[in-house]
């Protein structure tokens, strides 16, 4: 990180971009609580931001700051900061950790997904700060991790570790299976080691051990694969975003910088496969208006957006892209009580934008992006692949 | 492996996008690559065409031989602006004005800038100095103190509306919802407010703009117009974002967020950029390449104690000469000598003692385009942008 906040020329750029602080006027912004206050925090010195905790970690701003400063990697390091000296509060610990939630969540399914709709449970959730304005997502028995762990021909010269995320692994199951069997009907050896959280949601909820402890787990199963040939895939862009840059960012995990490097979008994995002439696929004419609500960490990750460069070859499909609504759901963000209202009014205000359009269905690559507007717009939320699945004609097997 | 895209814009400015819009009318498959947002999110959002003299497009003649607006010419100039027009439009944000007569806008600070592009929000802000004029602030809005305007015009006055927020994106966001709204129209019209025109600082709205807008005049039956505010502006932030609008609706890829870190070249060509990463670089690969990456303020150029260097090909720059020659005794003084330094170009926007074939460049970029001193930024970049795209689409 070093002193890149020096390079801040106080534009304002980045306040504009801020979703949050559109909406709540007690968070102060990018620019203050980024650089501004940076130049008054010491390492030797107990951190007292207390509003650092009030941003979503979108990082709109790191990629709207024209001088590279990042003010969403100075809260970030600030929020785990202030997380380490002060009582984190039951949500932050619950949702640090939504890789054990999800696998409770998972085992015990069928009962679950009865109690999360009911209103005293909802009672009691509100009581311990948690949000029940949007419906809790559904859980699945059938994880990934009950899922077939290989697809694709073994000798295949394309070899690829599908990292899939906690909330595909635990309430999308579906998904998952769908593009381990779309790579696999690409040619390509797909292997779905065991594998937990990439550590992300703890990093948000400023619990920067818990964070480490997954990302190290990750790291050794990732570049093992690496080291044999391997290339990992993520769907989820915002496990994306933390392999790519926590990983050998904030998180320091060692081989971070190998698996940086060797690690790609599910769209753009496949956008290459083409460029290489690895695959010719026929895209199948799919007659549908979709809205595309781009993620905010699609946008971090600065690969533009490979979906909507598949899309574009597929006949008879009209896709409007939507990149300047935050979801205002960001994880587990929302689901925090305190939060709620910031997050209801950005998700309407993004719905808002989704309905407009007038699409039969949006779209999204990320899980919460998918949850929050989908009840929102009131629109079926897919997944891209899903969508390319449909075209390129590859069969759910189910298991 | 095949050419992905046709033509690849370094820089997401007014002058990339506009050049970007050009070449995917035309079919052209665009990509373009910006670090971050552009300056014009700071600017007034008014497309200043050259703000001296009553006809801007006339007095271009009057400008120094090597000024880059000559490469374009009169008509180029005109038509561009039209293109610049059409997708605003297109956007639900409209501009008024005409290529042939610079209008006044009101500012923040009481004073008139000469410009010749407004959008709609501003086409009554040329008012006559009899009029009265009727400010509407809001209550401890930053940077925004009536009291400036109603200094300078003896028949003007102001009322104060408290809105709960301070910020001129909170209060945009406000508007843009429809009880706020219309409690602030009643509010107006209760205020028996005497005939003439009502000015607000530019906070009706960010996306929604025009439906804000027209309400608010509907319900107040007066003439309004919105004053430019100190940045965020938001006058400046809907022109960006119409023009990226209109870009993703012509399917043009954006890159956003990243640098250029390293060029590939092949003979005299560029084949492709790379993004600054903390991982794997993505890769844009393209046939033709315009850079658009603005001046000093932007990052296109590097000014070190005795050169300047452009900073993503390393272009030979023009320098005007000495150090001790690129500054103005006088600050304030129209002119530096240093804002001549940039990029030199033949007649088809191609730099200079360069090997390179397939690079065009455009915008603030280009030397002796002197924009400050003839106040013609968007306008230079707009009709420059255009020009690129034209000369670079003959050859891809």
């Amino acid at each position: 990180m070093g002193f890149d906040f020096q390079h801040c020329i106080r534009c304002t750029v980045c306040v504009a971009n801020c979703p949050v602080f559109k909406v709540d006027p007690a968070f102060p912004g990018p620019k203050q609580s980024g650089p501004d206050a940076e130049r008054f925090r010491s390492d030797d010195e107990a951190s007292i931001d207390r509003w650092v905790r009030l941003c979503s970690q979108c990082k709109r701003c790191d990629v709207a700051c024209p001088y590279s400063v990042h003010p969403a990697q100075i809260i970030l390091r600030e929020q785990t900061r202030y997380g380490e000296g002060h009582f984190r509060p039951l949500p932050y610990r619950l949702f640090a950790n939504t890789y054990w939630l999800g696998a409770l969540g998972s085992l015990i399914a069928p009962v679950i997904n009865i109690l999360t709709p009911r209103t005293f449970v909802k009672r009691v959730l509100n009581v311990f700060g948690i949000s029940t304005s949007i419906p809790f997502p559904q859980y699945r028995f059938h994880s990934m991790n009950r899922s077939w762990r290989w697809k694709g021909r073994r000798r295949s010269r394309k070899k690829v570790v599908f990292f899939y995320g906690c909330f595909i692994n635990y309430n999308r199951p579906d998904i998952g299976r769908g593009v381990r069997d779309l790579l696999a009907s690409l040619g390509v050896r797909v292997v779905i080691p065991r594998q937990v959280c990439c550590g992300l949601p703890a990093l948000g909820n400023g619990d920067m051990e818990t964070a480490r402890k997954f990302a190290r787990k990750n790291a050794r199963i990732l570049a093992g694969y690496i080291d044999k040939g391997y290339e990992v895939v993520y769907t989820c862009t915002s496990c994306g975003l933390s392999l790519t840059q926590d990983y050998p960012g904030i998180l320091g995990v060692p081989d971070g910088k190998k698996i940086s490097e060797n690690t790609y979008n599910l769209h753009e994995y496949i956008l290459e496969l083409m460029e290489e002439g690895y695959i010719e696929p026929t895209f199948e004419p799919l007659h549908r208006k979709i809205a595309y609500h781009i993620p905010c960490h699609l946008r971090a990750l600065g690969i533009g957006y490979p979906a909507a460069r598949l899309f574009e070859k597929i006949p008879g499909l009209e896709v409007h892209i939507l990149e300047d609504n935050c979801c205002g759901l960001a994880g587990s963000y929302g689901f925090k009580k305190k939060h709620g209202e910031t997050s209801a009014k950005l998700g309407s205000d993004a719905a808002r934008a989704i309905k407009a359009i007038g699409p039969d269905i949006m779209m999204s690559d990320c899980g919460a992006c998918k949850m929050q507007l989908g009840y929102f717009s009131g629109i079926p939320a897919l997944d891209p692949s899903e969508i390319l699945r449909q075209s390129l004609k590859v069969t759910d097997s189910g298991t | 492996m095949n050419a992905i895209y046709d033509v690849v814009i370094i820089g997401g400015g007014m002058s990339g996008m506009m050049a970007a819009a050009a070449l995917a009318k035309n079919g052209r498959k665009v990509a373009v690559i910006s670090k971050g947002d552009p300056v014009c999110c700071f600017s007034t959002g008014c497309i200043d065409l050259l703000a001296d003299g009553d006809d801007p497009l006339k007095g271009i003649a009057s400008l120094p031989d090597n000024h880059p607006y000559h490469l374009v010419g009169e008509d180029a100039i005109a038509h561009s602006l039209d293109l610049f027009q059409g997708i605003m439009s297109e956007g639900g944000m409209p501009y008024v004005g005409d290529v042939h007569a610079n209008r006044r806008v009101l500012t923040s600070l009481g004073r008139c800038k000469s410009t010749c592009l407004v959008p709609e929000t501003m086409e009554f802000s040329d008012f006559d100095s009899d009029e009265y004029i009727h400010v509407i602030s809001f209550y401890k809005m930053k940077d925004f103190y009536p009291q400036y305007i109603t200094s300078r015009y003896t028949n003007a006055g102001y009322s104060v509306f408290d809105p709960g927020v301070i910020t001129t994106a909170g209060i945009a966001e406000k508007f843009e919802n429809r009880p706020f709204l219309e409690a602030f129209i009643s509010w107006v019209q209760g205020l028996d407010i005497p005939e003439g025109r009502i000015a607000m600082p530019a906070v009706l709205g960010r996306n929604l703009v025009g439906d804000v807008y027209h309400q608010i005049s509907a319900g107040c039956g007066r003439k309004i117009f919105e004053i430019p505010t100190l940045p965020p502006s938001m006058p400046g932030l809907r022109l960006f974002g119409g023009l990226k609008k209109a870009l993703l609706q012509k399917g043009v890829n954006l890159y956003w967020g990243k640098g250029i870190y390293s060029v590939e070249k092949l003979g005299n060509r560029i084949e492709a950029v790379t993004l600054a990463s903390s991982g794997r670089a993505t890769r844009v690969e393209g046939r033709a390449f315009i850079l658009a990456t603005g001046s000093f303020v932007s990052g296109g150029l590097q000014a070190s104690m005795d050169t300047v260097t452009e900073t993503v090909f390393d272009l030979p720059a023009y320098l005007p000469g000495a150090r001790e020659t690129w500054f103005n005794d006088d600050f304030f003084a129209a002119g530096h000598e240093i804002e001549k330094a940039g990029i030199r170009v033949d007649s088809s926007f191609r730099p200079v003692d360069t090997e390179i074939e397939n690079l065009y460049v455009c915008g603030s970029i280009l030397a002796f385009s002197e924009v400050m001193k003839y106040r013609c930024g968007h306008g230079m970049a707009i009709a420059t942008g255009v020009a690129a795209a034209n000369a670079c689409g003959g050859l891809v």
